[in-house]
């Protein structure tokens, strides 16, 4: 295998006296669609927030394209390429959609208050370029006929959608979704695996976080599973559905109830 | 065309209207801390202060152009504007409104205690340059400038942070320094109306911007409705009209005030034009208005208005 795209390190996140992350390794190769799944409170969110740089991991490391981005500020980690969506929606409410979608293609632009104000040509291309892009990740994920209304007037499904077209804009290499499929009926869900697989397809790595195990198991190459922030066993979706302690620790769990 | 207002309009009233406009400028500038980024600022009264005094003291001392002074007014309250916002990266809502309640207070006990501010004598002697049609012009391009920088990456970014600042750093916004800008901008905005302010009154004294002052540019921009340019101007232009109008009830002036201002805000609690966009409005309201006018013309069966 080459060089990953993405690599944990001996990540270990600790609050206070709780370990949520504990000595974590993985290695996303490019062009992949990765899971990590696991039982609530296991862990999944917080690495996400490592990776984006909302947490400042407590021991090991992080490298992204074999460059070490280990307790970065998140708008340079969101500058060299990683895109995320968030398990609690996190949209510019009060914004049009089409906004939202643009304050994400921020990296696309330099444009500052000089620009702002004098609006020299190469400053109205970049507005162009921007509004293009938009336009393009907003028609991906279907939404583009609703972006002149308000994000917070959006369904919940949309909402994540919207979410996803924000992260995209920016032209990521992965794009990190945090429990996309949450709260989405069975059509929506349908449409959300076929839309990550058009976006893979564009040779964006994916990395997400699912409870939803029928997701995972159809969409996912690989799936890492994650209990109690160690990590149990990584391998093809098939692998990690035989494997004992996966059934033990999360699908068991899930039987039993 | 100071001399040409001047046949058409009373003094009095040429003096309200350049008060109007100078505190205009202000409240804009807080309009883009407050407003736009979402950074609460109780101390905007001391950037006016910072640019009235440094554009008196320019004038005055160095004699520099009058609008050379105003602008220096302006990038003096700017540099203290930068001071402020780095507290910012930290401190968030009340927290961040208290420290800058902080700074205000000590900005006004420097200007009162240091000699050449004329300290609690305040500063007199400074030349009337303010004219009604440049404080006029200066509010036109304020108003202007900021349109110009809301539609933009720029103006978007500040945006986002005031709508979700973890959501704004992940899409590659760098938080602290669009919130130090915006301290920045804000306050150079509230620099030259100082500088405007200066060159209005003809004097200084440090009472005039302590916090009753920041709250009163405060409740221009809230009550105009927080984030919105023309209830920014509305709010200014109503609240400053206010206690003019209210003239005739004598002491009881600043109690109507007050309970004209709990009246507005029960009956607009997102300010007066909080969450009225007003392009579609006006477009509606010029459709109404054709819609009315076509039966008068046809049937005749309408009252003339």
């Amino acid at each position: 295998m080459s060089t990953p795209l993405l690599e944990l390190s001996g990540l270990t996140i600790r609050f206070g006296g709780l370990t949520a992350v504990d000595r974590l390794d993985m290695k996303i190769p490019v062009s992949n669609i990765r899971a990590l799944i696991g039982p609530n409170g296991a862990g999944k969110s917080t690495v996400f927030n490592a990776i984006t740089g909302i947490y400042r991991p407590t021991e090991g490391r992080i490298t992204f394209q074999g460059q070490d981005i280990t307790g970065k500020h998140p708008y340079r980690i969101s500058a060299l390429g990683i895109a995320r969506t968030f398990q609690n929606i996190r949209l510019y409410k009060t914004l049009s959609v089409l906004d939202n979608v643009r304050i994400g293609a921020h990296g696309i632009g330099r444009g500052g208050l000089f620009g702002a104000i004098v609006r020299p040509p190469g400053i109205k291309a970049e507005e162009r370029r921007i509004n293009e892009a938009s336009g393009d990740a907003l028609e991906l994920v279907g939404l583009l006929r609703k972006k002149d209304e308000r994000a917070d007037s959006l369904s919940y499904g949309e909402q994540r959608r919207l979410e996803i077209a924000r992260a995209l804009v920016s032209a990521p290499q992965i794009l990190l979704l945090d429990e996309p499929a949450a709260g989405m009926n069975p059509q929506e869900k349908e449409r959300l695996m076929l839309m990550i697989q058009q976006i893979a397809a564009r040779g964006v790595t994916i990395f997400l976080v699912e409870h939803d195990m029928k997701f995972v198991m159809d969409l996912a190459q690989q799936v890492t599973v994650l209990d109690h922030g160690r990590k149990i066993c990584t391998g093809t979706p098939d692998e990690v559905q035989s494997n004992l302690s996966v059934i033990e620790a999360y699908l068991g769990k899930e039987e039993a109830v | 065309m100071e001399e040409l207002l001047r046949q058409y309009m009373n003094l009095y009233y040429i003096q309200v209207l350049t008060l109007i406009c100078i505190m205009m400028i202000a409240a804009l500038g807080l309009h883009l801390i407050t407003g736009v980024t979402g950074q609460l600022s109780f101390g905007h009264a001391a950037f006016v202060g910072i640019g009235a005094y440094a554009a008196a003291l320019s004038n005055i001392h160095w004699g520099l152009p009058f609008l050379i002074c105003v602008l220096l007014g302006g990038l003096a309250a700017a540099l203290a504007g930068v001071l402020v916002g780095f507290p910012s990266m930290r401190l968030t809502g009340d927290y961040l409104g208290i420290a800058t309640l902080g700074f205000a207070e000590i900005v006004r006990v420097i200007l009162m205690n240091m000699d050449i501010t004329g300290g609690a004598r305040g500063l007199a002697g400074i030349p009337r340059e303010t004219t009604l049609v440049l404080a006029f012009v200066l509010a036109a391009v304020a108003i202007w400038t900021m349109y110009r920088i809301q539609d933009s990456r720029f103006g978007r970014a500040l945006v986002a942070i005031r709508e979700d600042d973890i959501a704004a750093e992940c899409n590659g916004i760098n938080g602290l320094w669009y919130k130090v800008s915006a301290f920045a901008i804000g306050s150079f905005f509230a620099g030259v109306a100082g500088g405007l302010y200066a060159h209005f009154l003809q004097y200084l004294n440090p009472s005039g911007f302590g916090f009753a002052k920041s709250f009163e540019i405060l409740t221009f921009v809230v009550l105009g409705g927080l984030g919105s340019i023309p209830g920014t101007v509305l709010g200014t232009t109503i609240l400053t009209l206010l206690p003019e109008v209210l003239r005739f009830s004598a002491e009881y002036r600043m109690m109507m005030y007050g309970l004209l201002m709990v009246i507005m805000m029960i009956f607009r609690p997102r300010g007066l034009l909080g969450g009225v966009d007003l392009l579609p409005l006006l477009k509606r309201m010029l459709y109404s208005l054709r819609k009315k006018q076509t039966p008068l013309n046809g049937d005749g069966n309408g009252r003339s208005v």
